[in-house]
């Protein structure tokens, strides 16, 4: 399991899956400001 | 009395045989003391951004108030380019630990003194982005929580490149091999929490 306080490299990856979640809900909601 | 030191300096934290010495520090984790005060330390930091962010909500869910308040723009152009600045600050920091450990001296100073750079020019921008934005804290609720949330996670930033000035400075005195480079790993942990915060931040004031 992912643990980003356990190590550098963990709490790097943990900021990737971040990213990657914030830049979906980020699309997600603009989609649905655009649609709705 | 130097000799003296140096005697006891060799016996710190050990309870020898003769009774002497300060008794052995109790440990009750598995993980490192200099570790775990870190660990605390962001989880506290999580529960503080908590708070700003339940007012943040509070105005946008539960007051149905608009963002930003009426007349106000923020520059989400600038803060995007601030956001790939910090973020590859992580990139280098990652680069100076993965250097020291595999023994890449050039790599370790490179890398640490670059996200003291990124790190700085990201707190830079925000600051130029403050005296131009237009509105204060005082003028509306939602200046109030942009101005904390953006000024506390800036904090944040402050304090990192300290730790990071700490880690540059040891790094070009020698500091730090493939075995011994804890004092990289825990502001490392540090400065990716602050860009995680940055990128939550970002997400919900500027985008969202």
């Amino acid at each position: 399991m992912l643990n980003p306080l356990r190590s550098e490299a963990e709490a790097f990856r943990f900021l990737l899956y971040v990213l990657v979640v914030a830049a979906v809900i980020a699309g997600l909601v603009l989609l649905g400001r655009a649609l709705f | 009395m130097e000799a003296a030191s140096v005697t006891q300096g060799s016996h710190a934290g050990v309870h020898d045989e003769h009774g002497h010495g300060p008794p052995e520090a109790n440990r009750s984790s598995r993980v490192e003391p200099q570790l775990l005060g870190m660990l605390l330390f962001i989880i506290s930091e999580v529960m503080v951004f908590g708070a700003f962010f339940t007012a943040y909500f509070f105005i946008r869910v539960v007051g149905g108030a608009e963002w930003p308040a009426e007349g106000d723009h923020l520059p989400k152009l600038i803060a995007g380019v601030n956001t790939a600045i910090l973020l590859s600050s992580s990139f280098t920091m990652h680069w100076a630990l993965e250097s020291a450990k595999a023994g890449n001296r050039f790599g370790l100073q490179a890398g640490i003194f670059t996200t003291f750079g990124l790190g700085a020019t990201f707190l830079f921008i925000q600051i130029n982005e403050y005296v131009h934005l237009g509105f204060a804290p005082q003028d509306s609720a939602q200046g109030s929580v942009f101005y904390g949330l953006t000024g506390l996670h800036g904090a944040h930033v402050a304090v990192g490149l300290t730790l990071l000035a700490f880690t540059t400075i040891r790094a070009f005195r020698g500091h730090f091999t493939p075995t011994e480079h804890r004092g990289v790993e825990v502001p490392g942990i540090y400065w990716h929490f602050v860009d995680v915060m940055w990128v939550v931040v970002y997400t919900t004031v500027y985008i969202i």
